[in-house]
């Protein structure tokens, strides 16, 4: 069982996400903010990390960095509602795996969790 | 075509299509009893052309052999074609039916003629029942295309993320309102960036275009009627909302 790491602050997205990659067989925890994420990932070894950019206390951006910097080797998906294309390559350019916009197709999600789950 | 108006436009409008006028006679008294707003079609292009002009019918009780269109092409069409969840009951003389799992592939229910009262009725009741509880009528607040999509149908699943819906926007609003007062616009910002995919998941395009709105192009000036605006709109989805599912609790 893959464990995954979602944070993310709207509770409607959160359940979405929770039900939809339990249900793809995975373990799932969630972190409400870039702070509570911080602290999981002390603690936790994370196999895919799917994050929100703009997030209470510490962004998006802030925490990619800190993943980048303490668990380079951890997949990181970008969940955003955004669609810009400034956002969508700031993102890439600072490591990300890939970028779904919100609200997400259930499919897709399953099969780029899964590649990303397969590739490591 | 025959539009019978037997009972109070607040019960259920039932489409007959049925060629043998006894049964169709007989269909009509049995619905007497039970208050059901009968409307007479001809055959299936007759039921297509009804629906085409006037507001979403609950069921339509149709012949298997309906001409110059079966009633399992009519329930496909009414489905595929027109997009509406309208549920169907194919009636057939044919005893005993060998071919009841084809029927069920189109159609929501079986109904044995000639139509007996009891078994007629709580057929029907039955299928309105079900139908209400899976897909409430289509309104302009709210669709569950999108959960049902995302759960395969789950339907507590669904209920339990209308209750997130309704309590956590109602719960944002009152901070957006908040920051209104005290003019910060930036958390007014980052508030509607955050509840945007919410309205976007039960398809409220409105309430979408105006978290849009807030969150990226709209001036000062304008803030405080597109909050306005978003209120409302979250007023009356959440009213439908307690129409639709009154065990839901919402307030």
């Amino acid at each position: 069982m893959k464990k995954i790491l979602v944070i993310e602050d709207n509770p409607m997205v959160i359940k979405s996400l929770e039900f939809k990659l339990t249900k793809d067989g995975n373990d799932v925890m969630i972190a409400h903010d870039g702070r509570e994420a911080m602290k999981l990932l002390k603690d936790n070894a994370f196999d895919l990390i799917l994050t929100d950019l703009m997030l209470p206390f510490v962004t998006g951006n802030e925490l990619i960095s800190y993943i980048k910097k303490n668990t380079p080797k951890t997949p990181i998906i970008v969940l955003s509602t955004s669609t810009q294309e400034n956002i969508i390559m700031d993102a890439f350019n600072m490591g990300v795996d890939d970028f779904i916009t919100k609200p997400f197709s259930p499919n897709e999600l399953s099969l780029r969790v899964r590649r990303l789950l397969s590739k490591n | 075509m025959k539009n019978l108006q037997i009972s109070p436009k607040e019960y259920a409008t039932v489409i007959l299509v049925e060629s043998n006028l006894l049964e169709r006679e007989n269909f009509i008294q049995i619905s007497l009893e039970e208050k059901w707003n009968v409307v007479i079609c001809e055959d299936g292009l007759d039921v297509i052309q009804w629906l085409n002009n006037n507001s979403s019918a609950d069921l339509l009780v149709i012949e298997e052999n309906s001409m110059p269109i079966s009633g399992y092409q009519i329930a496909d069409y009414i489905k595929t074609e027109l997009g509406l969840a309208l549920p169907v009951i194919i009636t057939t003389g044919k005893i005993p039916i060998v071919q009841e799992r084809r029927v069920l592939a189109y159609a929501e229910g079986i109904l044995k003629k000639p139509f007996v009262a009891a078994s007629t009725i709580l057929q029907i009741r039955e299928t309105l029942k079900k139908s209400i509880e899976l897909a409430p009528e289509k309104n302009d607040y709210y669709s569950l295309n999108y959960l049902k999509d995302l759960s395969g149908g789950d339907e507590e699943f669904i209920m339990e993320l209308l209750k997130v819906f309704s309590a956590s926007i109602n719960s944002e609003l009152k901070n957006l309102n908040e920051g209104l007062s005290q003019k910060d616009y930036l958390r007014i910002r980052e508030i509607a960036h955050g509840i945007k995919p919410s309205f976007d998941m039960i398809e409220n395009e409105k309430a979408k275009g105006i978290c849009l709105l807030l969150d990226s192009i709209a001036e000062e000036k304008d803030i405080p009627k597109l909050i306005e605006e978003l209120n409302l709109e979250f007023a009356n989805i959440n009213k439908q909302l307690i129409n639709d599912f009154p065990e839901l609790n919402l307030i």
